[in-house]
């Protein structure tokens, strides 16, 4: 076997096992929090027959492990049961197809935003190190990792939407209806989530960029005659882009934590809102259910990113 | 690393003077203050700021600026001690992980993997739907934010410095492994440790507050900064400066902390010092 393709089947494999322990583990925590699924649909005045003819329906009287077992082998067809209480009775597999592209659409939109802010203000300030110009950039870098994005949030709705009314301040047009309005409706969301993201990748390239900059093969570069954007985009911004996407990979995570709050700020139909509501209806389905799609994009966007990161550096592979 | 550097680094200065100002502003502040955190006003109810009031008031006509200090003390005591205590098992975990490897390596980085995989405020999110909400919960969802980071870093650091003289040295002088986690190891790795704590106890401040906002963290009367949030939200079109100001806060004091890990990090870590 080639030794790119184990590389590519192994970190399958193991982001497999991580998928699976995740979703024993959020499995065994939501069975353990207090509170019977039952007695939160029908109330706590509800009879021991109706509790149990609740349990039996939701297949709740089987053994521990046949659940899981059963939940798992409906995970795999994206079937998630049924809402319990946030949308009672609905198909959570179709509650989370509906809101997953809102969710996806403002992640990505955020991203955008992030690596163009950064790479613009990364690039500028490490060719101009020790400049104002520098200083500037990275003192709006610090100053972006320390706003919370939230309240970041609605400081643009304060200015961007209230003040000067260019945008909404409230409520997101889908991609599938309308594309133009979703970039619309969507700017304040995703430039809140982006400005603390723009922050850590502008620092990230940054760095990566003054290490490369000084590095001798750009000098041999710059003794052969090569121009400077030559060697700025051959030498030097290439070898700076693995740790910028490693850490833009890393910030997924954050992203996706910041998407539950904005999305519920902006009232944008979303996953996040989503788990934030049925967390307020205690909707464990619906909660575990979302808790298992988290998991899994950040699993899959690592493993691209992975793969991306071996594809511009082979010695990884090997 | 000495003070005199500290001082000369304006980094580290500058977030030092910002992070001690703040700290006492949070502790002697509101004995200062005229006003009680919880003393309703209701002929006063939501006043611009003014000299009375800096930061104007809420909706009950309470002083939103010692409301914030008090909710400040509140956060960062909630932050501190959920990351105090992902340090104290992340710590030992990398530690013993990272010395011994085998078998308990494999076993600790798979579950730091799993938290990994896990959207931070998801996981806490996740977490108060499973203990329920209140002050202690959220400090033990910022403790599982942070293990996993903690336990990384010291296990990483651990397996570089494992095999050096010193650490072999206590071996042949016969000291247990303990001994040697602790007081040999632990000290040569404790800068980039530091750095991360800083960073955490502001990013567990974001927590706190991002779970209090959305009303499933810190549960009012208790004045958390983000419970201080939610509320001026409510009433933000109509009078925006309780979270606006209240938002201020939050962020000058993580700037703080912000810029004192990266002090701290340009000082312990002399090749980046050159570069600036």
């Amino acid at each position: 076997m080639p030794s790119s393709l184990k590389y590519f089947l192994t970190r399958l494999s193991g982001s497999l096992v991580t998928m699976l322990v995740g979703t024993i583990v959020v499995f065994l925590v939501m069975k353990a929090a207090p509170g019977d699924p039952a007695l939160i649909v029908l109330g706590d005045y509800a009879t021991d027959e109706t509790v149990a003819a609740f349990n039996r329906k939701h297949g709740l009287d089987a053994p521990l492990m046949a659940q899981y077992l059963d939940w798992l082998g409906g995970l795999v067809r994206f079937d998630f049961g049924q809402s319990l209480s946030v949308s009672a009775g609905e198909n959570i597999g179709d509650l989370l197809l509906y809101r997953l592209p809102n969710t996806i659409f403002v992640g990505v939109y955020a991203i955008l935003i992030a690596v163009t802010l950064s790479l613009v203000l990364g690039t500028l300030a490490a060719l101009n190190r020790g400049t104002t110009v520098d200083t500037s950039a990275t003192s709006l870098a610090v100053l972006g990792v320390s706003m919370p994005d939230f309240w970041f949030g609605y400081m643009l709705i304060l200015g961007l939407s209230i003040g000067l009314g260019w945008f909404p301040s409230y409520g997101f047009t889908p991609p599938s209806d309308s594309l133009a309005g979703a970039f619309y409706s969507g700017f304040l969301p995703a430039l809140a989530i982006a400005a603390p993201m723009a922050a850590v990748f502008t620092r990230t390239l940054r760095t990566a960029l003054i290490e490369n900059l000084d590095r001798e093969h750009v000098m041999v570069a710059k003794a052969m005659g090569h121009s400077g954007r030559f060697r700025f985009l051959h030498h030097v911004f290439r070898n700076s882009l693995i740790p910028y996407i490693t850490v833009v990979g890393l910030q997924i995570r954050y992203l996706l934590g910041g998407v539950v709050i904005i999305e519920r700020i902006f009232g944008i139909n979303g996953v996040g809102s989503l788990m934030v509501e049925a967390a307020f209806a205690r909707d464990f389905f619906v909660v575990q259910a979302c808790a298992v799609v988290f998991l899994g994009i950040v699993l899959a966007v690592n493993y691209v990113v992975d793969l991306i990161c071996a594809m511009l550096d082979p010695r990884r592979v090997r | 690393m000495k003070l005199k550097h500290f001082l000369h680094n304006r980094t580290a200065l500058a977030g030092l003077t910002i992070t001690t100002l703040f700290l006492l502003a949070v502790f002697f502040g509101p004995m200062l203050s005229k006003w009680s955190s919880n003393q309703h006003d209701f002929m006063n109810a939501l006043q611009p700021p003014s000299w009375a009031h800096p930061f104007g008031t809420d909706s009950l006509g309470r002083d939103v600026i010692t409301r914030v200090l008090e909710g400040a003390r509140i956060s960062l005591l909630i932050s501190v001690s959920g990351v105090f205590a992902a340090m104290v098992f992340g710590i030992t975990a990398g530690l013993y992980s990272g010395f011994h490897g085998g078998w308990m390596d494999v076993i600790v980085m798979r579950v730091v993997d799993l938290l990994f995989a896990f959207p931070a405020f998801v996981l806490a999110l996740f977490l108060m739907v499973a203990l329920g909400y209140g002050v202690t919960n959220v400090a033990l969802a910022i403790m599982l934010v942070y293990l996993p980071i903690f336990a990384r870093i010291t296990r990483n650091m651990t397996e570089t410095v494992r095999n050096d003289a010193y650490v072999q040295a206590a071996q042949v002088m016969g000291q247990g492994t303990p001994r040697i986690l602790f007081r040999e190891i632990l000290p040569n790795i404790s800068a980039p440790i530091l750095v991360q704590a800083t960073i955490a106890v502001a990013f567990g401040i974001v927590i706190e507050s991002g779970l209090s906002f959305i009303g499933l963290g810190v549960q009012p009367p208790t004045p958390s900064l983000g419970v201080i949030m939610a509320d001026g939200q409510e009433y933000f079109r109509r009078s925006p400066w309780v979270l606006t100001l209240s938002g201020l806060s939050v962020t000058v004091a993580l700037l703080g902390l912000n810029l004192l890990g990266d002090g701290i990090r340009d000082l312990s870590d002399p090749r980046l010092k050159v570069r600036e």
